[in-house]
């Protein structure tokens, strides 16, 4: 069975459940007969990813490990799956899903611009500390994700906009908490990214860590939200500006997970 | 004066918001130069900041996991120190059929670094490598025996992610490798001396298989390896292995000429044999004695910092919701 397929059904699926998540912003009474939960369709679509996904795996023998096509949509997927279950706990999420949906948009086009050929799986990847070192980096990842689009919401208020389309949800406190409890655990599961991947680096290299571009973008993601969970105990921030720290802290460990490997010629290829 | 100005520095020193600026610049120092010295500086007074907090803030001492987080961060600042002055990073080569007998081309020690090299006599056995289409190398298998403490041989394969684990020493294989003639000059006088030339590494250096090997008397041997078969198919999937049929060719002054293994060409002076095609491999040595601690070391941190935030989060409230759950059909 041709993975494209389900991997377009997927895409599909997303669009729609993008499209009902930012229904949120939009006033109640309008469009009132098209509004839905947006969790049937992430979930139908996070089904018809995982099958893509599996297909592809089965074919070409490892996993989505190689290519930027892969690391996009694996991601995507993770992505996906963090906020699926996420909000299944957590009411608050289902009404800041429209936050995350951008990142999920920019890695799906992402991913449709690249090579989708398959690549070729190093030697160094026959190791259960690639699949350590992706799942805690996914989980890092996700639990960022969801501390951003929590941390959206109080951000938004602050326009007369937003104030005025989100003013029926919990107050700002509620997001901030939320968004600081997952950043807290985010930074757990990247000082486990990085501990594993050292490990790995020990093996496939010969030394723990070398401050390679990949390496020093990693271990900035780090400072960078030790930093923002420091001055959220020091400085007592405005949900808003902590919310505005998030955003930055996930910009650079997007650009450490995909621009990073993409544009260095250094010998840690990563992505790449 | 002076006593005022280091009482208002001290004042600030072990504070959260010294630590931010710490923090800052070592994420700069990280990005724009990321090297021994600076970071060193920035390490040292992140360590020295993080002793003071411990000293003035004892709210920090009270939360044990977040104290024994911290504690784990400033043990593995001191055990990287450590390491560095006692680590070893070093590159050889080594010809099939021969043991290592510490000789390192070049090497990256601590200051306090003993060397034990003499230590790690294995013998490299020989290697396969497997190669995908368009010569994308694929698992490397390198056989490799030496004796145990007690005397007993010892044997292993390495490769890749699985290094040969001697004496606190951790031996790599390196994409480094290739064919070794082995050739033997014999003077007029009867003296013999052997000696592999490592040609450039293959397949990488596919059309540069040349090299010169220097006589006991100085005069240098310039030797090429000539194969006329495609030994590692891009086309599909294949294997390093010595070609079925080469010849090398031998070239002293305006002398020259083209052996089979087994054959000699005479030389004023002496006789040149070439005896045989062998491989070699090139390796990485590396030694770093802080190496289970610092993974302990960050293991704990880690599940420390995990500990603070589930027993912190178990004990708070989630703030309530100002207002209701109303007219929200997204749920």
């Amino acid at each position: 069975m041709d993975e494209s397929r389900w991997l377009h059904a997927a895409l599909l699926l997303y669009v729609v459940a993008a499209w009902q998540a930012a229904l949120v912003l939009v006033p109640a009474a309008t469009l009132r007969p098209w509004r839905q939960s947006a969790r049937p369709w992430l979930s139908a679509a996070i089904a018809a990813h995982t099958v893509a996904l599996a297909l592809r795996w089965h074919a070409h023998g490892h996993g989505p490990f190689t290519t930027m096509h892969e690391i996009l949509s694996s991601n995507l997927w993770s992505l996906a799956v963090a906020l699926a279950m996420a909000s299944f706990g957590l009411r608050e999420l289902r009404q800041a899903l429209w936050a995350a949906m951008p990142v999920l948009a920019v890695l799906a086009a992402w991913m449709l611009m690249a090579d989708a050929r398959p690549g070729h799986l190093p030697p160094t990847y026959a190791t259960p500390l690639l699949y350590l070192h992706t799942v805690v980096g996914k989980a890092f990842l996700g639990l960022l994700l969801l501390a951003v689009a929590l941390g959206a919401v109080p951000l938004l208020r602050r326009t007369a906009w937003g104030a005025a389309r989100l003013r029926q949800i919990p107050d700002d406190r509620r997001f901030d908490e939320l968004a600081y409890r997952c950043a807290g655990f985010a930074l757990v599961f990247e000082s486990l990214m990085l501990i594993v991947g050292a490990v790995w680096a020990q093996d496939a290299w010969g030394r723990y860590w070398a401050w390679d571009p990949l390496e020093s973008w990693a271990f900035v993601t780090w400072v960078a939200l030790a930093a923002a969970l420091h001055g959220r105990a020091t400085l007592r921030p405005a949900p808003a500006v902590f919310a505005a720290w998030l955003i930055a802290v996930f910009a650079i460990a997007f650009l450490t997970f995909f621009g990073v490997p993409f544009l260095s010629t250094a010998p840690h290829k990563g992505a790449v | 004066m002076t006593n005022r100005l280091a009482a208002r520095l001290t004042a600030h020193f072990g504070s959260l918001r010294t630590t931010l600026a710490l923090l800052a610049l070592l994420g700069g120092v990280v990005l724009a130069r990321p090297e021994f010295a600076p970071l060193t500086v920035v390490f040292v007074l992140l360590a020295a900041n993080l002793l003071a907090a411990l000293v003035v803030h004892p709210l920090l001492r009270r939360q044990l996991p977040l104290l024994v987080f911290h504690l784990a961060l400033l043990v593995l600042v001191m055990l990287v120190g450590w390491g560095r002055l006692h680590a070893l990073d070093g590159r050889f080569e080594l010809t099939q059929g021969t043991t290592f007998d510490g000789h390192l081309i070049d090497r990256q020690a601590g200051p306090l670094h003993s060397p034990r090299l003499h230590r790690l006599a294995f013998r490299h056995d020989g290697f396969e490598i497997d190669y995908a289409p368009g010569r994308k190398r694929g698992a490397t298998r390198n056989a490799v025996t030496w004796h145990g403490d007690d005397g007993t041989p010892r044997s292993a394969l390495i490769g890749d992610h699985r290094p040969l684990l001697l004496d606190g020493h951790r031996i790599y294989t390196s994409p480094n490798k290739g064919f070794a003639p082995v050739l033997v000059w014999r003077s007029a006088q009867g003296e013999s001396t052997t000696g592999a030339v490592h040609l450039p590494s293959f397949p990488m250096h596919e059309l540069r298989q040349s090299r010169e090997w220097a006589l006991p008397d100085g005069r240098a041997v310039w030797v090429q390896l000539q194969i006329d078969e495609t030994l590692i198919d891009p086309a599909t999937n294949s294997a390093f292995r010595l070609p079925a049929a080469h010849r090398l060719v031998v070239r002293v002054g305006e002398q020259r000429a083209e052996l089979a293994p087994g054959e000699r060409v005479a030389l004023p002076g002496g006789t040149l044999a070439y005896v045989e095609l062998r491989t070699w491999m090139g390796y990485r040595v590396a030694y770093d004695p802080t190496l289970p601690w610092l993974l302990a070391a960050s293991l704990l941190a880690a599940l420390s910092l995990a500990a603070h935030y589930v027993s912190k989060f178990r004990g708070e409230r989630v703030p309530t919701p100002r207002s209701t759950w109303q007219d929200l059909r997204h749920g």
